[in-house]
C-alpha cells in the first residue's frame, strides 16, 4: 500500500496545475494573516513567498520548475502593469498640477537614490560586478536585469536586489515616511513607486488611488529615465 | 465586460512588445503599454467600462502576481552569502535615506507652489 500513496502524491506533485493552486491558496492564508492582525511586517507578499520557498525547499522543487508551473501568474504580470495607467490617468488634473514638483523630484531623486546605492555597496567593500548590480535596483525588475546585464552586472541577482529592495519598501515605507511627517498622497506615493517600484505600488494602492497613481507614476518615470540614462552614463565614466 | 477590458490591456502589452523590439530594446514591453495606454485615455478623455473593470480586477491581485518573481530569491543564496553585510546594508540604508529624501523633496516642492499660487 504505501508505493500507491507515494505515486498519488508524486502525481499531484507533478500536475501541472499543482504550483499554482498552492501560490494561491498560500497567498489567501497570507492576506488572511494580514487582513486579521493587520501588523505591517505581514505583507502579504513577503508571507507568501517565505511559506512558497520553505515548501519547495521541503518538496525538493527547484526554482525553474517553480516559474515554469507559475507561468500563467508571470503572464498576467504584462497586463496588470498595463492597467497601472488607470489610476494614473484619474488623477492627471492633480499630476498636471503639480508637474514641477514630479519633474523635479524624478531627475534629483532618481540620480540621488541610484548614486546612494551604489556608494555605500563600494563603501562597504562589495565587488564590482554587485556595484553594477546594485545601480538599477530601484526600477521594475524586467527594466532592472536588462539595465544590469547591459552595465555588466548579473540580471538574476539584480532581480533579486529589486525584489528585497521593493518587499522592504513595501513593509516599512509608509510608516518610515509618516514618521518623518511625509503625509501628503503625492509625496509618499513618489516615495513608494520611486524606490520600491511595482511592490510599492501594490503597498501604495492599498491606501488609497490618488497614492497608488503617484506611485506608478513613480515608477514608470523612474524606469524609463534609468533604462535610457544609465547606460548613457555607464558609457561616459568608463 | 471583463473580457472586453482585459483584451483591450493585452492589446497595449503587445503593441509595446512591438515597438520595444522596434525602437526601444531597454524598455520592456508592458511599462511602453502603460505609456500608450495612459495617452489613449489622455486622447479619448475618460476611462471605458471594460477597461476600468478590467484594470480594477487585475490590479487588486498585484501582489500575488509578483509572489513568482520574488521566489527568485531562492535561487541566489548563495551569491548573496559572499557579500551579505555590503548588501544588506547598501540595500536597507539607501532605501531608508533615498525614501525619505525623495518623499521630503516631493512635499517641499508641492508646499512652496501652493504658498506661491496663494500669495498671486
Amino acid at each position: 500500500m504505501n508505493l500507491e500513496w507515494k505515486a498519488a502524491l508524486d502525481a499531484v506533485v507533478q500536475h501541472p496545475l499543482f504550483l499554482i493552486g498552492l501560490t494561491l491558496a498560500v497567498y489567501q492564508v497570507a492576506v488572511a494573516a494580514h487582513d486579521k492582525t493587520r501588523w505591517i511586517i505581514l505583507q502579504p507578499l513577503l508571507v507568501s513567498s517565505a511559506i512558497l520557498i520553505s515548501v519547495l525547499v521541503l518538496l525538493d522543487i527547484e526554482y525553474a520548475t517553480y516559474k515554469e508551473g507559475t507561468y500563467l501568474l508571470s503572464l498576467i504580470l504584462g497586463p496588470a502593469t498595463v492597467a497601472l495607467a488607470v489610476p494614473l490617468y484619474l488623477n492627471v488634473r492633480r499630476v498636471r498640477q503639480i508637474l514641477w514638483p514630479i519633474l523635479i523630484t524624478l531627475f534629483i531623486g532618481g540620480f540621488f537614490a541610484t548614486v546612494l546605492g551604489v556608494a555605500l555597496a563600494w563603501l562597504f567593500g562589495a565587488e564590482e560586478m554587485i556595484l553594477q548590480t546594485m545601480a538599477p535596483k530601484s526600477v521594475t525588475s524586467p527594466i532592472a536585469m536588462l539595465v544590469a546585464e547591459e552595465i555588466g552586472g548579473s540580471a538574476s541577482l539584480a532581480a533579486v536586489f529589486v525584489m528585497i529592495t521593493g518587499i522592504l519598501g513595501a513593509m516599512f515605507g509608509v510608516e518610515l515616511l509618516r514618521f518623518f511627517r511625509i503625509n501628503s498622497p503625492e509625496a509618499q506615493g513618489m516615495a513608494l513607486g520611486m524606490i520600491a517600484h511595482g511592490i510599492g505600488t501594490a503597498r501604495a494602492l492599498q491606501e488609497n488611488e490618488e497614492t497608488g497613481a503617484f506611485s506608478a507614476l513613480g515608477m514608470s518615470m523612474m524606469g524609463v529615465l534609468t533604462a535610457i540614462l544609465m547606460p548613457l552614463a555607464v558609457a561616459l565614466i568608463t | 465586460m471583463l473580457l472586453r477590458g482585459l483584451s483591450w490591456l493585452i492589446g497595449f502589452q503587445l503593441l509595446g512588445t512591438a515597438l520595444n523590439v522596434l525602437f526601444f530594446p531597454v524598455i520592456p514591453g508592458p511599462i511602453i503599454g502603460l505609456v500608450l495606454l495612459f495617452i489613449y485615455l489622455l486622447v479619448r478623455g475618460n476611462v471605458s467600462a471594460p477597461i476600468d473593470e478590467a484594470a480594477a480586477s487585475l490590479l487588486r491581485y498585484l501582489p500575488l502576481l509578483l509572489v513568482p518573481p520574488a521566489i527568485g530569491v531562492m535561487a541566489h543564496v548563495d551569491d548573496i552569502q559572499a557579500d551579505f553585510w555590503a548588501i544588506a546594508g547598501s540595500l536597507v540604508l539607501s532605501l531608508v535615506i533615498s525614501m525619505v529624501v525623495i518623499g521630503w523633496l516631493m512635499q517641499l516642492l508641492i508646499n512652496r507652489q501652493a504658498r506661491k499660487k496663494g500669495e498671486q
